[in-house]
């Protein structure tokens, strides 16, 4: 195959991959996941003080490690309070498809998880999470006035798009550092119970997709098969020096059965010189006594006393 | 002096209670029994040895009895003791996908490259797959553990570990038994159902010899099988990317020491552990439930139901089919995946009715698709339940 060829042949492949594909809408690990601004019975921390807080969430199925990040809090129009959070805390790392929660106290001497700001309970405030390289990982702006004491702005489930308000009935629960909504019982499995009983919906399914997978393979093979047969045939023109396409056919190039080219080959080995059943050298076999083992032996395993000059 | 043979009383009273003379109970005795038993048949019937001696003797491991209060830390399901370190392997699931990149590097797809129509029975044959699953959600099981037990039928020991240790982690023992016992008893299983359903003139078909297939045909195989079936089923990727990775180390020609690494000392590594981890995780205490027991008799009619829609898928392809490309009904068996146990097996049946039709080469091409079969499957299920 000539460059240009196999140059066409990449940008192809590449197009398709482009034009078929969906990007992720450039989703982050990591997301802010519920604020509460104003803690007066809420969730306290280490030191039993009650204070605003910001829940981060790693949304994948891998560790993330916040370290370096920064959370960056404005409640007011060119102030913008800006925290860098330490590295060398293992404590930043944040588990699969968990959370990480940071206080909102301006204390930030108290430990990695105290932010030196504070959110404001009057004016809307505006939280952003930031990489280390400075770029935007995600952001959210609290509406002065909604949040109401003890109440927080979360996202309906963890990770997802939508946000709403918490206040702590019995379907929106305040959650600090635990998922937004608790899963009782596994909707999936539910789903197959309620409707699947049986199990053939699944086994329809399920055959259906084994079909669909081996079809398309042989489907592919076939074809594969097809041009591979007729390559051959071609090669066996060329070498035969025939031009007429009939005749080609008439001679079966190209469809030699395995049997018939394992045979030739066989052959073609003997001929060669590896049919000789009869040895002419002698082979003696002397039975060689031995009492030991390797494992037994002492000769292989003791050192030699020093000899005496 | 009295207190001192007190004292040395004492001492072998409280040995006593650590012994396994002491801690037997009969359950103890049942699975040593099975073990043995396992072991006679690999060594006086040679079913599967390189499996069922591994399994047999892990069984006797796994059953000497022990005082379980007093945190020896020997148990296989006593975290941090040896065994229970090597049975990281299966729980995690990391076993299964380095014994298919043995089997990968050591088979030959060329029958099914030939013949590629032959990949349907290997479809086909998976619904000894659901029908298990079906009947499991019957006996009451939950879907998660109907689908463990029913991969049983999909006759592939890593797929089986694989999915069970994803799905219902607490049968996994069970399964996993069930399936490489099945995977041995296949000489014993499978002959009977292919005489019940095949006649006389169907099972002297002599088929077309496959073609040869190019090298080239051979390393575009394990390419186009992964990218074709791992887009169709993503969570199948574990398992059908070791295979097919293997396989192309294999053919790609270049890479010798790789795929003799991996179809060498590596599968063997891995068989060892594996095998002798499964087998000691049937101890009594965790293995000998009523759960066992129908996952024992699932298993074996999951296997019934393979074979036996394998070989009536053939009857029906042949409706079909050209005079001259009809497909001998006797390796339908061969959709299951116990590589190459069923396809000698149509062999072996084969030749019973016509010494002279040689049905090896391709029973292999089903056989080989069953892998893939299965393996898709448990990808399908994986992804329709976690």
């Amino acid at each position: 195959m000539n460059k240009p060829l196999i140059g066409i042949f990449f940008i192809s492949i590449l197009l398709a991959a482009f034009s078929s594909c969906t990007t992720p809408e450039g989703k982050t690990k990591i997301v802010i996941n519920e604020v509460l601004i104003d803690n007066e019975s809420n969730f306290e921390d280490d030191y039993g003080v009650h204070s605003g807080w910001v829940e981060i969430f790693n949304t994948s199925y891998n560790s993330v490690n916040l370290a370096g990040c920064y959370l960056k809090v404005s409640s007011e129009p060119g102030d913008t309070v800006s925290y860098f959070i330490p590295k060398g805390d293992v404590l930043t790392a944040i588990s699969p498809r968990q959370h990480a929660l940071f206080w909102a106290d301006g204390t930030p001497r108290r430990g990695t998880f105290h932010t030196n700001f504070v959110l404001s309970k009057t004016n809307d405030n505006w939280v952003g999470l930031y990489d280390s390289g400075r770029n935007l990982l995600d952001q959210i702006v609290v509406p002065a006035g909604i949040l109401k004491t003890n109440q927080s702005y979360a996202r309906v489930s963890d990770g997802s798009n939508e946000w709403e308000v918490k206040d702590d009935s019995e379907t929106k629960y305040v959650t600090p550092s635990t998922n937004n909504q608790t899963l009782e019982g596994n909707p999936k499995m539910d789903k197959f119970e309620q409707h699947d009983s049986v199990g053939i919906g699944m086994t329809i399914t399920a055959m259906c997709v084994v079909f669909t997978g081996l079809i398309l393979l042989y489907l592919c093979f076939k074809l594969v098969g097809k041009i591979a047969i007729k390559l051959r045939k071609r090669n066996a023109m060329i070498a035969h020096n025939i031009t007429d396409k009939q005749e080609a056919k008439d001679r079966k190039f190209g469809e030699t059965p395995g049997d018939v080219i394992a045979a030739i080959s066989m052959a073609l080995h003997e001929a060669q010189g590896a049919d000789h059943d009869v040895e002419e050298t002698i082979l003696t076999i002397s039975r060689v006594k031995r009492s030991y083992s390797p494992w037994s032996s002492k000769i292989y395993t003791l050192r030699e006393n020093p000899h005496k000059k | 002096m009295g207190e001192f043979v007190n004292f040395l009383q004492n001492n072998l009273a409280d040995f006593w209670t650590y012994t396994g003379f002491h801690n037997a109970t009969y359950q103890h005795f049942i699975m040593i029994g099975v073990g043995i038993f396992f072991i006679y048949l690999a060594v006086a019937k040679e079913f599967e040895p390189m499996l069922l001696i591994p399994i047999g003797f892990g069984m006797l491991v796994g059953n000497i009895p022990f005082n379980m209060e007093a945190g020896l830390q020997v148990g296989i399901y006593e975290q941090g003791s040896v065994l229970n370190i090597l049975y990281q392997g299966v729980t995690s699931g990391w076993y299964p996908p380095l014994i298919f990149l043995g089997i990968g590097a050591m088979t030959d797809f060329s029958a099914l490259i030939s013949n590629p129509k032959l990949m349907l029975i290997g479809a086909a044959a998976q619904f000894g797959i659901f029908g298990a699953y079906m009947i499991a959600l019957e006996l009451g099981f939950d879907p998660m553990q109907a689908a463990a037990i029913g991969i049983i039928g999909g006759a592939d020991g890593p797929t089986a570990i694989f999915l069970s240790s994803k799905l219902a982690p607490n049968l996994m023992g069970a399964i996993a038994v069930s399936a490489y016992s099945y995977m041995a008893l296949v000489p014993v299983i499978q002959p009977p159902i292919m005489r019940l359903l095949t006649t006389k003139k169907e099972r002297v078909i002599h088929m077309k010899a496959p073609r040869a297939v190019s090298h080239t045909e051979k390393v575009m195989f394990p390419i186009i099988g992964l990218l074709l079936t791992c887009f169709l089923v993503p969570s199948g990727l574990p398992l059908l990317g070791m295979l097919f990775f293997g396989n192309l180390l294999k053919e790609s020609g270049v890479t010798r020491r790789l795929a003799e690494t991996a179809r060498g000392p590596l599968i063997d590594t891995i068989t060892i552990l594996l095998g002798l981890t499964v087998g000691a995780s049937t101890q009594a205490s965790e293995f000998l439930t009523v759960n066992s027991i129908l996952i024992f008799v699932l298993g074996a009619l999951s296997f019934v139901i393979a074979t036996a829609s394998g070989v009536l898928f053939v009857k029906i392809f042949n409706l079909i089919l050209s005079k001259d490309n009809k497909i001998n009904p006797l390796i339908g068996n061969a959709g299951v995946s116990a590589v190459p146990d069923s396809a000698r097996i149509s062999q072996i049946i084969g030749l019973e009715y016509d010494p002279t039709n040689y049905l090896l080469m391709h029973a292999m091409g089903p056989n080989v698709a069953g892998v893939i079969g299965s393996a898709v499957a448990a990808g399908i299920l994986l992804g329709f339940l976690v």
